[in-house]
């Protein structure tokens, strides 16, 4: 069990994947690095593993520092994407790998593997190879194989993210669970946000040119994002993105979509942020479930006329997209109640929800001042 | 234009020991201009079915109708039907162009012809401005629009899509899905997707058809196989997060009938229409249904009390996952919630969202 | 296309069917029947043999002729002068085989990349005829000569190492390197997580290859011919001895011939489990 810290790091093969890359975990914290696919995140858990070694920066583990230590030396576990299992060895052989490796004595072995398949609920299939299990038994195999190492740090490569949707909750729910996995540090990558903000203690959001976008607890990445990368990797559907001018009219601010007629008052919470900003061009960003369809105008929110273009009803919310004043907007509604394309709804959109970006940097303003 | 209709159909694969039932009795009418869904686990028969609605494969027995005319003995080409397939199988060495003129130029279209056709679809596909780039420079959502577009291209009656978007990542996924809808909308042919992630079924389709066991199980639109799904199969495999079962006892007293949730303390109370099914067929014990997004922290009259295992935030919303003695359910919060592990909690829910299943049979009793 | 073609009617496929068992028939019989007649000829008198008119039936069954061709005892070291050299040149050609083979697949550019892979396998690829002499020279100016095992052993790795190292090569690209990572780390060194999980992986593949060289080596007569002779003897060489005067004793030959073929067979008939698990690449995935 140890701290894990990660310090300024690079990698790069012909372009930089991983650019002066910093990061800590703390012993028994669950760290998530999300981004899209292809971004570097796989090949930072390998710089952590030691699969690759780092053209310059520092892996530190326990207080150590490990950057040149071969992987057979590290005591890190990691489960990879592909599952890498050994095809020629039974579910029992493969768990019990890491164990052999370290030369535990046979009975003890066992026992573990045996615990350990308990826990992951595939104890009846120890004499199976993994060529006869399903996705998810295998994913359970290779996560059986790193909780029975017993290691420093923990390294999961899209543990869940190939499987099916019924057993993507099952063992997201198991993540929460395991003990093992709670008292070490652990590094886990996911292009999912959702998986991100279910899991992790803290979050690294992971953009483009291989830094971390920002670090923080899940709600303050939701909530408070640094910029509008962090902003649109988060949420499904994608955040409404919105260019806008500031505008005054008798003394109230106002915001005009660039594209259209659509016009936003400025909340009072928002309206020091935006003066202190001082800039007439702003990114405005709003999430789908502050905009939803009504049947009259209620208090508070501000009420839109807009014409639907699509609507989905999907499994626990339905998506609409409707054009509000040459604006498209995107909304999150009951899946029950259904809406034809063409209808014209009144949309109520919360104002005080509203994220605001540099029109240039994409950074909240929230970080500027 | 066309209507389609399935009669009947099954499919038997081998014989003796090696026989496979793959396609059982399977009725199915799709409207013209309708899109459809067939939607199921992988071996339940829909790729089967697709096949044979292709002529792909023979018809064991039973027969296929478009437009009221039998085509069950016709050969593909001779049906009109056209096929995306998950895999975009463009051709490398031609343009985008020159990959959706192709199905015409092979039935002889003269060249101005096939010129304004390719315009018009990638104006639908909004390709236009990739129409002079090869397959291997675009990105996977675009190889994914020229391969509908070259199947759309040739006008087909039917348009089957076959698992096109199993292997795009989900930010693409979701751009897939609105444009396919808004193609349905302004070509108005009868689409045919079959796949089996039920979140693409229910957004895209007017109608979902669900398959298992080389049976079909329930056709419906989304808020009838949420609401009133025929059998626990259907209930199971349709919603997201998946939907709590219980095992429990029907309690019927003179005044009210409850369902006493085994291994826990929890009773449910079911609608009066179930209630009075439930009367009148007298099981002692059923498999009861309710969906976590039925479920919330509500001041609602009746409720499920249970401490708080998991509280997930999930942006959006946050998933509670609770327990009551060994029984362990999810149920759906407001993403505010700030529940920890080992709290108290009461789960109001509508006893109109309790779904009762008959254990043997498990069809829906209602 | 296809489509067309998987709905036709099974009648189709029934002709279609019936020409191919009339193919596979004729390739049979042009393949058996030499081997018909060689073991027919490996039964009969001296004087059979030499018919104008050849039987295809012993008329005076022969079977001491196996026991015959012993008679000479070195015709029998010369089996083994054959086993010694195929099994040892085999085994080189794995061991070293393997070890280019792996570099090539795992480290491409530190090992010279495809192009080196392509030249090493080009090697095997010019006429053996067009180095016999130079090699002979060579050899012979080394301290054990042409005459020996070792001549031949080294001389038969210019052969099997190019084609052990190209086909090792493409089995370790095969086998998922991802999996040897996880055994780093379980926590084996490289060398125990080649033994543990790579090895298994290519087993059969490597199996295939040792049949192909030691097949190679073993039915080698060119180099043979001219290399050894006296101190040691390959079978090869030993087959067109059989002779009395100026007259071929074709039922000793072809019963010597007999002979040589038992080793090879039975080891195919052995190992075809794993020769056809190998030589279908892509085997290890999954």
């Amino acid at each position: 069990m140890a701290r894990l810290e990660v310090d300024e790091i690079c990698k790069g093969w012909d372009f930089p994947v991983i650019d002066e890359l910093s990061f800590s975990v703390d012993e028994g914290e669950f760290f998530v690095i999300v981004g899209a696919s292809g971004i570097g995140k796989t090949t930072l858990l390998r710089l952590i593993s030691g699969l690759e070694t780092p053209d310059a920066g520092r892996v530190i583990i326990g207080g150590a520092d490990q950057t040149k230590l071969p992987p057979y030396k590290r005591r890190i576990a990691m489960t990879f994407e592909s599952y890498a299992l050994y095809p020629h060895l039974s579910v029992h052989e493969n768990i019990a790998s890491p164990l052999r490796a370290r030369k535990v004595p046979a009975k003890e072995r066992d026992r573990r593997v045996k615990e350990v398949a308990r826990l992951l609920k595939i104890d009846h299939l120890l004499n199976r190879r993994p060529g006869e299990v399903s996705g998810g038994q295998k994913q359970r195999t290779a996560l059986g194989r790193t909780l029975v190492a017993d290691p420093e740090i923990f390294l999961l490569d899209e543990p869940i993210s190939h499987l099916d949707a019924k057993i993507r909750h099952e063992l997201r729910t198991q993540f929460h669970t395991l003990e093992d996995l709670r008292k070490v540090a652990t590094v886990y990558v996911t292009h999912d946000y959702s998986e991100a903000l279910s899991l992790g203690d803290r979050i690294g959001v992971m953009g483009a040119g291989g830094k971390l976008e920002q670090v923080g607890a899940p709600r303050d990445l939701f909530e408070r994002p640094a910029n509008l990368t962090v902003a649109e990797h988060l949420g499904q559907p994608t955040i409404n993105v919105i260019g806008a001018r500031l505008q005054s009219e008798d003394g109230t601010l106002f915001l005009r979509a660039d594209s259209g007629e659509l016009k936003f008052p400025v909340g009072k919470s928002n309206r020091a942020l935006l003066e202190r900003h001082g800039k007439e061009k702003i990114t405005v960003g709003l999430r789908p479930q502050f905009i939803k369809p009504i049947e009259e105008a209620e208090d508070g929110a501000e009420p839109l006329t807009a014409e639907i273009d699509v609507f989905e009803p999907l499994g626990a919310t339905g998506i609409m997209i409707a054009n509000a004043g040459g604006v498209r907007l995107t909304a999150l509604t009951n899946p029950e109640k259904h809406f034809e394309p063409g209808q014209t709804v009144t949309l109520a959109v919360d104002v005080d929800r509203f994220h605001f970006f540099d029109a240039d940097s994409g950074v909240n303003l929230d970080r500027l001042n | 234009m066309s209507q389609v209709s399935l009669r009947e159909v099954n499919k038997i694969y081998g014989e003796g020991a090696g026989r496979v039932h793959a396609v059982q009795d399977l009725n199915l009418e799709i409207g013209d201009g309708e899109f459809v869904a067939l939607l199921g686990p992988s071996g339940c028969g829909k790729t089967s079915t697709l096949r044979m609605i292709v002529g792909l494969e023979t018809i064991t027995s039973g027969d296929i109708f478009f437009d009221g005319r039998n085509i069950s003995r016709l050969e593909p080409q001779d049906r009109n039907v056209a096929m995306a397939f998950e895999t975009y199988a463009l051709y490398p060495n031609f343009t985008v162009e020159e990959n959706l003129a192709f199905p015409l130029e092979v039935r002889g279209v003269v060249e101005a012809t096939r010129r304004s056709k390719v315009r018009e679809i990638a104006e639908i596909l909004r390709i236009s401005d990739i129409l002079g780039s090869h397959p291997s420079e675009l990105s996977g959502g675009q190889q994914q629009r020229v391969s509908l577009g070259r199947a759309l291209i040739r006008e087909p009656s039917v348009f089957i899509l076959d698992e096109v978007m199993s292997h795009l990542d989900a930010h693409l996924k979701f751009r897939m899905l609105f444009d396919l809808k808004r193609l349905h909308r302004e070509l108005k042919r009868t689409m045919v997707y079959v796949t089996h992630d039920q979140v693409e079924a229910l957004a895209l389709a007017d109608r979902v058809a669900v398959m298992s066991n080389a049976r079909m199980q329930q056709v419906g639109d989304r808020n009838t196989l949420y609401n009133r799904p025929a059998n626990v199969f259907v209930a199971d495999f349709i919603g997201e997060p998946p939907t709590n079962f219980f095992r429990a006892r029907v309690v019927a007293d003179d005044s009210r009938l409850t369902l006493a949730v085994e291994d826990s303390d929890l009773v449910l109370v079911p609608d009066e229409g179930t209630a009075a099914a439930l009367k009148r067929s007298e099981p002692k014990s059923v498999i009861a249904g309710i969906r976590p997004q039925n479920l919330n922290l509500s001041d609602k009259p009746v409720a499920l009390n249970a401490r708080v295992a998991i509280n997930e935030y999930l942006g959006e919303r946050s998933m509670l996952t609770v327990y009551n003695g060994s029984i362990r359910f999810r149920a759906l919060a407001p993403p505010e919630t700030r529940i920890s592990r080992g709290e108290a909690v009461r789960l109001g829910y509508d006893p109109a969202n309790v779904m009762v299943f008959d254990p043997e049979t498990e069809l829906l009793i209602s | 296309m296809i489509a067309a073609a998987a709905g036709r009617p099974k009648d189709a496929w029934r002709h279609v069917r019936l020409l191919f068992l009339a193919f596979l028939a004729l390739w049979i019989l042009f393949t058996v029947f030499p081997l018909y007649f060689m073991t027919i000829t490996a039964f009969k008198t001296a004087a059979e043999t030499n018919l104008t008119v050849p039987t295809f039936w012993p008329g005076d069954w022969q079977p001491r002729n196996f026991v015959g061709v012993f008679a000479e005892k070195t015709n029998f070291s010369a089996l083994v002068d054959s086993f010694i050299i195929a099994t040892a040149n085999t085994a080189l050609a794995l061991f070293l085989g393997s070890l280019a083979g792996y570099a090539f697949a795992r480290f491409p550019r530190q090992a010279g990349g495809e192009n080196l892979a392509f030249w090493i396998l080009s090697n095997r690829m010019f006429p053996p005829v067009a180095i016999l002499v130079p090699m002979f020279f060579l050899f012979d100016s080394t301290p054990w000569g042409t005459d020996s095992h070792l001549s031949l052993i080294l001389l038969y790795l210019v052969f099997n190492l190019p084609l052990a190292t190209w086909l090792m090569m493409v089995f370790f690209r095969d086998a998922p390197v991802e999996i040897e990572e996880a055994a780093y780390l379980d926590g084996w060194t490289p060398l125990r997580a080649f033994a543990k999980v790579t090895l298994p992986l290519v087993l059969p593949g490597m199996i295939s290859v040792a049949m192909l060289c030691w097949i190679f080596a073993w039915n080698e007569y060119l180099f043979a011919n001219l290399f050894v002779g006296s101190a040691v003897r390959t079978y090869t060489i030993v087959i067109p001895t059989f002779t009395h005067g100026s007259q071929t004793l074709w039922n000793l030959q072809m019963a010597f011939s007999l002979i040589a073929m038992v080793p090879p067979v039975t080891l195919f008939i052995l190992l075809r489990r794993y020769m056809v698990r190998g030589l279908s690449l892509g085997v290890v995935k999954g």
